[in-house]
C-alpha cells in the first residue's frame, strides 16, 4: 500500500478489471488528472496483479458532495473505461474506511509488499473489526504489515479488504490458509465480488484542490 | 457493489429480482433497470444470475 493513507476521511471507489495493456492504464490516468479533479478526487492508486497478466485494481479517493449514484453515473468512469479498452464495466466498490490495523509503521516498511485485497459479504461489521484487533498478533505471523477494513456505503454488510504482506509466499499462504478472523478470503469470489486480487502497488497520483 | 453505473442498481436490488423470479438480463432490466442503458453490465449480471450473489452462508464476520 501506499506510505500514507490516501483513503481516510473520504468516500472510496474502487474497482478490480482487466485491460489489454496495463502499461497504458498509468499514463491515461494522468491525462484525465482534471476531470477527476472535477469529481473531487484527490488521491488514485493503481495495483497490478502479480499473476494474473492484465487485472489491475485501481481505487479512487474522493471527496465529495454528490451522491455516490451521481458521481459513478459520472463520464468520467465511462470514458476512463473506454481509453483503457474496458467494454464489460465491472461493479463497482464504494464506501469507506473503518479500521486500519498495522504493526509495523509505514516509515519502517524498506521493502514494497504484495497487495492482498478481497471484496466479500460478512455478518457484521463490528465484529469483524474486533475480531482482526484481537488477531493482530496471529495476522504479525503470517507477515501481514497492515489490514485496511472498508465498509460499503450500499450494502452495511459488504466489506473490501486491503492487506499488505511481507512477498508473494506468504501472501499466498495467506489465501491457501486463511485465520479464522478473514471469513473475506472464502467470501470473495461470489457473484458480483471478484476473486481475491494479489498484486503490488504501481503508482499513486495525488490530486490537489 | 454497483452493478449498473448507469441507473445506480447495487448487486444486493439485482440479488433480490432474481430471488423473485428474474431468470435472464433482460428480466433483471424490466424489473429494477439494471442494464437497461448502456447494457455493459450484462456480464456482471450473468455472472449474478449463474451465482450466489448476496448469499451470505459461510462468511461470517
Amino acid at each position: 500500500m501506499s506510505p500514507t493513507d490516501p483513503h481516510s476521511h473520504s468516500l472510496v471507489i474502487a474497482s478490480d478489471y482487466r485491460v489489454p495493456d496495463p502499461a497504458r492504464v498509468w499514463p491515461l490516468l494522468q491525462r484525465r488528472r482534471s476531470a477527476l479533479a472535477e469529481i473531487g478526487a484527490h488521491h488514485v492508486l493503481v495495483y497490478t496483479s502479480t499473476h494474473d497478466y492484465g487485472r489491475v485494481l485501481v481505487t479512487i479517493g474522493v471527496r465529495s458532495r454528490e451522491p455516490i449514484v451521481e458521481l459513478l453515473r459520472s463520464r468520467v468512469f465511462f470514458d476512463w473505461f473506454d481509453a483503457v479498452g474496458v467494454e464489460d464495466i465491472p461493479a463497482v466498490f464504494a464506501g469507506e474506511i473503518v479500521e486500519r490495523f498495522g504493526s509495523v509503521p509505514p516509515s519502517a516498511r524498506k521493502v514494497p509488499g504484495v497487495i492482498v485485497s478481497a471484496i466479500a459479504s460478512v455478518d457484521d461489521v463490528d465484529t469483524l473489526s474486533a475480531e482482526i484487533r484481537s488477531a493482530s498478533s496471529r495476522f504479525d505471523a503470517a507477515g501481514i504489515r497492515e489490514t485496511r477494513l472498508f465498509r460499503a456505503f450500499d450494502d452495511g454488510h459488504e466489506v473490501m479488504i486491503m492487506q499488505e504482506l511481507d512477498d508473494e509466499n506468504r501472501a499466498r499462504d495467506w489465501i491457501e490458509h486463511p485465520d479464522t478472523a478473514a471469513p473475506w478470503i472464502a467470501g470473495a469470489g461470489k457473484g458480483a465480488y471478484p476473486p481475491v486480487f494479489v498484486g503490488k502497488f504501481f503508482d499513486m497520483m495525488r490530486i490537489e484542490d | 457493489m454497483f452493478v449498473c453505473l448507469c441507473n445506480g442498481i447495487t448487486s444486493q436490488v439485482v440479488a433480490e429480482v432474481i430471488a423473485d423470479g428474474a431468470s435472464t438480463t433482460n428480466e433483471i432490466s424490466k424489473a429494477c433497470g439494471a442494464g437497461a442503458e448502456c447494457g455493459r453490465c450484462r456480464r456482471t449480471l450473468r455472472l449474478l444470475l449463474g451465482g450466489s450473489g448476496g448469499d451470505r452462508s459461510g462468511v461470517r464476520g
